[in-house]
């Protein structure tokens, strides 16, 4: 649903070829040319390889069930591209997701309207998001050990404000649960909002002038620097823009569950670290989209969804589910040397 | 024979808590005049059972943030409050070995009226506690035994235990056939002995119910809401899911949700947090197994306060006899909750 998207973004503006055999020939090139073309083959050959294996497999309620369990993973991941774009990285994502979801939830205990707590628990992501971004952008601290420090710092707030406890909310007005448990023509409003998500990031960061300010100051910071980009304030932003979509998984995860546990991000950055490598990013900035942070997540999501289905043992998942992830990332890279050269 | 002495245990458990309980009310109800509480139980028994202010016992755990142990540290609270005693509650917060010793140390150092431990390995602390014991301080081990070690007495449940009971319940609740699951994160010692209890029970009880799969929900909501909803398909037929942690029991009941199965999946879930009572009251999950945490707190430290002032005389001289003052082994039970009793719970 989401891919015609970028893909028509990127094809767009060939010249009008006369010759239909040409045509064909130079879309093909244009298809292969697009950064997320190899990640999206090994998705599509994947799932016929699993379709073949298991016939439940590609049927609609194991669909809906498999885009379900990555939502937030990708919800997250679309936030870390920008930060990976821009040469940094943002360690504090998962514990930013479980802090608004028990801030929210625990004002909603205390009796506060559930939008307003909704509010101050993006308000609160808003916040650690400025924190980190001034600390990286200002006072030049590498983004490591800051996001590392306030992961620390956030879980640690969760902790504070729940006890250790998950906070439970129940009669919570339907409106909220809605976002996380209701349907809209007969797909989860989670996936609906993911791809909102996915759409409006993937086009801002293809054609918005600020977001090709982020890949210029990823690809080479100090000339970005001294073609006049106000670096600083640029990571600010990014950080921001990071930590809100981390609020807004967190938010989304209470909803669903109507429970906010604090520890419901644990190890989220890391897997969104991994979705977005996996979909075409690179650890050294300037490189990365949206699209392929989402591509990047379903292929985890349908492994994860696979190892179940064909009844890996449990002892031997995390293995298969890491040899996987090396053998798409190998192929990917594989491919774009020969491109290249 | 084994659960008929445990019955026996847990009835005079109950009438011993029952006395005490009474006791404790009237004498703080009755405005710190210990002398005139004792009407209920008997005269010098409620005047025995006051400390001094000054008198402090702790507790100390591993992993000390946990939701699980607040339940012990309240059934501890409850006793001191009816015994006029402080308590601390302290321990690693950690699940490191070097830490959780350190911590003993230095409580050791403090010399306090007693300590209520629970053992993150057996081997690593009991030295720690036998030194506690030679300084004169009773030690109560909860939860977690250190065996080998001199404590005076140890209350607590097995994992596997509490994860048989999960089976019987499911068992039953099932009319003994069926496809189920077990949702659990390997590697953690008392994840694995429930799912060990659960699966060898329900073996040896009930060999009509299938135990199809066993999936790592990774105690989190998230990945447990992955791995079920990937279950329900793969097992469409699939009655039953024993969730041996908290938040894989709440994740597993979004899943059979999502997919329109509430109540034709039952869930049996593990401890008593919010989220899981509120769940059970509607609906979603079925039963929650408790372990008895309050009462190992209480009776901890009733023993440890018993040990203190010596009023214990099993034998004429049980230091010098090595008779033990106290029941060595206690166990503290495992109940299963379920829509009909969980409202008690709630209340707490």
């Amino acid at each position: 649903m989401q891919q015609q998207e970028p893909e028509t973004t990127t094809l767009e503006g060939g010249a009008a070829a006369v010759d239909q055999q040409a045509e064909r020939v130079s879309f093909i090139r244009r298809l292969t040319r697009i950064r997320e073309f190899t990640i999206l083959m090994v998705i599509v050959v994947l799932i016929i390889v699993l379709a073949v294996l298991n016939s439940t497999f590609l049927s609609p309620n194991n669909i809906v069930s498999t885009i379900l369990s990555i939502v937030m993973m990708a919800i997250v991941s679309v936030g870390m591209t920008v930060a990976l774009v821009s040469g940094g990285f943002d360690l504090s994502v998962g514990s930013v997701m479980s802090m608004s979801g028990v801030v929210a939830g625990s004002l909603v205990l205390g009796g506060m309207n559930v939008w307003l707590a909704v509010i101050i628990g993006l308000a609160a992501s808003c916040l650690s998001g400025l924190i980190t971004g001034l600390f990286i952008g200002k006072v030049r601290i590498n983004p490591f050990i800051m996001t590392l420090g306030m992961q620390g710092v956030i879980q640690g707030v969760a902790y504070v404000v729940t006890q250790g406890a998950p906070v439970s909310v129940t009669g919570v007005s339907a409106g909220f649960l809605y976002l996380g448990q209701g349907n809209l023509l007969g797909i989860p409003v989670l996936i609906w909002i993911l791809a909102v998500i996915v759409v409006v990031a993937d086009y801002l960061m293809r054609r918005a002038v600020v977001a090709r300010k982020v890949y210029y100051i990823g690809s080479n910071e100090s000339a970005a620097y001294l073609s006049g980009i106000r670096v600083a304030r640029a990571k600010i932003w990014i950080y921001i823009f990071t930590a809100i979509l981390a609020g807004i998984a967190g938010i989304l995860t209470l909803s669903r569950f109507s429970v906010a546990s604090p520890t419901a991000g644990l190890g989220m950055e890391l897997q969104a670290i991994a979705a977005c490598i996996i979909g075409g990013a690179s650890l050294s900035g300037g490189e990365g989209t949206v699209f392929g942070a989402l591509l990047g997540s379903v292929l985890v999501g349908v492994v994860d969804d696979a190892l179940v289905l064909l009844n890996v043992s449990v002892y031997w998942q995390s293995l298969v589910l890491g040899c996987v992830l090396i053998a798409a990332v190998t192929m990917d890279v594989l491919t774009h040397r020969e491109k290249n050269s | 024979m084994n659960s008929a002495f445990k019955k026996i245990g847990l009835v005079s458990l109950a009438a011993v808590s029952l006395t005490l309980t009474l006791a404790g009310c009237s004498t703080s109800n009755s405005s710190n005049n210990s002398t005139s509480g004792n009407g209920a139980s008997g005269g010098s028994a409620a005047v025995a059972f006051k400390g001094s202010a000054n008198e402090t016992y702790y507790m100390v755990t591993f992993l000390s943030g946990i939701e699980y142990w607040k339940g012990v540290y309240a059934g501890m609270q409850a006793a001191a409050k009816d015994l006029g005693v402080k308590t601390v509650y302290t321990g690693a917060s950690q699940y490191d070995i070097n830490q959780e010793v350190t911590t003993m140390q230095q409580i050791i150092a403090k010399k306090p009226a007693g300590i209520l431990v629970t053992s993150i390995n057996a081997k690593a602390m009991t030295p720690v506690i036998n030194q506690a014991i030679a300084a004169g301080i009773p030690v109560i081990s909860f939860d977690s035994d250190a065996p080998d070690s001199n404590r005076y007495a140890y209350l607590g449940t097995s994992n596997f235990e509490a994860g048989q009971k999960a089976a019987d319940y499911l068992g039953q609740a099932l009319n003994g056939k069926g496809q189920v699951a077990v949702v659990t994160t390997p590697g953690e010692l008392n994840l694995d002995q429930r799912t060990q209890g659960f699966t060898s029970e329900m073996k040896a009880k009930y060999p009509n119910v299938q135990v199809v799969a066993t999936e790592n929900g990774n105690s989190d909501q998230i990945k447990t809401a992955q791995v079920v909803s990937a279950l329900l398909q793969r097992y469409p037929n699939l009655s039953g899911i024993f969730a041996d942690e908290a938040d894989e029991g709440t994740g597993s009941a979004t899943a059979v949700k999502e997919d329109n199965k509430t109540g034709s999946v039952k869930i049996v879930s593990f401890d008593t947090d919010k989220s899981t009572l509120d769940a059970i009251q509607g609906g979603t999950i079925t039963a929650t197994i408790a372990q008895g945490t309050w009462n190992m707190g209480f009776w901890g430290l009733m023993d440890a306060f018993t040990i203190h002032h010596d009023m214990l005389h099993p034998v004429a001289n049980w230091q010098t006899a090595h008779v033990d003052p106290v029941p060595p082994s206690v166990d503290t039970g495992v109940t299963v909750i379920t829509k009909s009793n969980v409202n008690a719970y709630l209340q707490q």
